[in-house]
């Protein structure tokens, strides 16, 4: 079964009165448990099919199913509610709260779920120790460095055992050691915890450590 | 509750900004709380007037008096029931810090006038009896801590009753007043005999300042007043006849229009203060706009994180209301009992910051609180993500 499946999908902005088509067409079929890279150059679109896949953005026309739900049929209240469950994200800048301890920011997604405060402080600090940053857990952002945020990142997209991780650029700003530590995590997730990941990257080795990669050029979509 | 911490490590994140924006909204609170503590003072003296008690003062203003051979011609006015002659007397005791009302009365009639004064058989006589006798309230007993007995001097600050040497009194009768069926009534007040002030002062200057006069029938008050005033039409002192509550509500316009002053400044206040609380939290949002998108990307949905941040507006003017309300609570406590100032105050029968009061500060905390949240909150709530993301 396809933990992602993308119909016929087109994405179109409109700026001014110019319309600028960045998705044409796009179909896409991810099963349960790859680990796809989606490569490209700047501006090609990576990041849209990224966001449409997470659900925080949605298509000007065709269909988005993740996880087994169609998402252009739920209200946005319904969409938020979904991410919480389904989706993990990681961004290229990690997006700490930076008010917010390791410990605290891992345990931000579990605040929409029905659990005490001790099985949420339970399952962050579980997540924590996966990502082997157990021993941060009351350091701050600041505190930390660019790897080390990452890796909470990392840990707050995986504590509510979502279907599907999505990672944006997830080493585009980091230095080459911390890029591979990063990489090895996200490889860790998808082997051992067989999770379905989808990563969008310039990096070609970065993409090596996938599975699969697919290259998005003009609003088209090749195998590479 | 969940969200609490969350919410209180934002506001934690500009310590000057949050800060100030709390000391702010106290100070707002303060002159809101210390304003109303004044006018609801105010409002208290008009409750404690009777519908059935006229006073006639002379016609150009209460500063200047009234023959004595009035009194018997007021009387003589169908519909009048009793006349007693009440003569501001501006003692002071000790140093005008200490001031309290007190006044020559004629006290047998003036008694009968106000029964609502409740004084013990026996103190009454031993007052009726004693030229020097004074009658206190059972407030100005606590305050100066006098009994039964005990003396007191006190001196006119007005020039003819500024006689050779101090008044000297004996306290023969403290009067008690139920103020669940007369609110407002002043229990800081001290009542002599004006023919005490009479033989004291003939040589200088003998009038009366007032006469308070008692009718039959609350709903005839118009009519008797202007019988009243035609009897003295052509007189050299004319006069004017008023109502109990309407003398009182003339005395405190005589300091301007005070409720239209003071509710005035509240509003400025209230209204300048709610801006300066927007303007706090339409920073703290849009230097969060990131941050806010991460939440709705992680799953927060749009009604939560607008509710989050009126939480967060609602914690800053509710703290800063608190602050104001117990700096207000102690100010008005503190100026009561200040030199010069707590004059002012003891002119009110019954002044401080009442459980209302608060409440009221409470209420305008809340609505700073919701209003100066709402606008930036509603901004973050319908704010894209992916536009929020891509603004890093």
């Amino acid at each position: 079964m396809a933990a992602v499946e993308i119909r016929d999908v087109r994405k179109i902005y409109t700026r001014d009165s110019q319309q600028i088509v960045v998705l044409d067409g796009v179909n896409l079929s991810v099963p349960e448990g790859e680990f796809l890279a989606l490569m490209g150059p700047s501006g090609s679109g990576k990041t849209t099919l990224l966001n449409l896949i997470a659900g925080i953005d949605r298509p000007t026309s065709g269909q988005v199913v993740v996880a087994g739900t169609d998402l252009g049929a739920l209200s946005e209240g319904a969409l938020a509610t979904w991410r919480s469950r389904h989706v993990g994200f990681i961004f290229q800048f990690y997006n700490l709260i930076p008010v917010l301890n390791a410990l605290e920011n891992v345990e931000l997604p579990l605040l929409l779920r029905r659990l005490s405060r001790r099985e949420r402080r339970a399952r962050a600090m579980l997540a924590l120790e996966v990502v082997g940053l157990a021993d941060r857990a009351k350091h701050y952002p600041r505190q930390l460095s660019g790897g080390q945020e990452q890796r909470v990142a990392i840990a707050r997209a995986v504590v509510t055992d979502p279907a599907v991780l999505v990672a944006d650029e997830p080493t585009g700003d980091l230095d080459a050691r911390s890029a591979e530590e990063i990489l090895q995590l996200i490889e860790a997730l998808h082997r051992e915890f067989g999770k379905t990941i989808v990563m969008v990257t310039h990096d070609p080795r970065a993409a090596q450590r996938a599975r699969r990669r697919q290259h998005l050029d003009k609003g088209l979509l090749t195998e590479s | 509750m969940r969200y609490l911490p969350y919410v209180l490590k934002h506001l934690r994140r500009n310590w000057i900004r949050t800060g100030s924006t709390v000391l702010g909204l106290a100070v707002c609170l303060f002159l809101f709380c210390t304003l109303q503590a004044v006018l609801a003072a105010i409002d208290s003296s008009l409750q404690s007037a009777s519908a059935s008690r006229l006073w006639t003062r002379h016609a150009v203003s209460l500063v200047f008096t009234l023959p004595l051979s009035y009194e018997p011609r007021i009387a003589a006015v169908p519909g009048v029931r009793r006349v007693a002659n009440a003569t501001y007397f501006g003692g002071v005791y000790q140093k005008p810090e200490n001031f309290f009302a007190n006044f020559a009365v004629e006290l047998p009639e003036y008694l009968a006038i106000y029964p609502e004064l409740e004084v013990p058989d026996d103190q009454k006589q031993a007052l009726l009896a004693d030229r020097r006798g004074i009658l206190i309230g059972k407030g100005l007993a606590a305050k100066f801590g006098w009994r039964i007995g005990d003396t007191f001097q006190m001196e006119s600050v007005i020039p003819p009753y500024r006689v050779a040497r101090p008044f000297e009194f004996v306290v023969r009768a403290i009067y008690d007043v139920d103020l669940t069926r007369h609110p407002g009534t002043d229990m800081n007040q001290a009542l002599f005999h004006y023919r005490y002030l009479y033989e004291a002062a003939r040589n200088a200057y003998t009038q009366a300042g007032t006469y308070v006069v008692e009718i039959d029938d609350p709903a005839r008050a118009g009519e008797i007043s202007k019988a009243i005033d035609a009897l003295f039409e052509n007189a050299d002192a004319q006069t004017k006849t008023e109502t109990e509550s309407a003398l009182v509500a003339g005395f405190i316009a005589m300091i301007g229009n005070l409720s239209l002053l003071l509710n005035g400044i509240g509003l400025a206040v209230t209204f300048t203060i709610l801006l300066v609380s927007a303007n706090t939290m339409s920073m703290a949002v849009r230097e969060r706009r990131t941050e806010i998108a991460v939440l709705k990307t992680l799953g927060f949905p749009g009604r939560l994180v607008l509710l989050l941040i009126v939480g967060e507006a609602l914690t800053l003017a509710l703290t800063g209301g608190a602050l104001g309300i117990v700096l207000g609570w102690a100010t008005v406590r503190t100026l009561m009992n200040a030199p010069f100032v707590g004059a002012l105050f003891a002119g009110f029968p019954s002044a401080g910051l009442t459980p209302a009061i608060a409440l009221q500060a409470l209420g305008v905390a809340l609505l700073v609180g919701i209003v100066s949240g709402l606008a930036p909150a509603l901004a973050a709530c319908r704010a894209g993500v992916t536009e929020s993301l891509r603004a890093v």
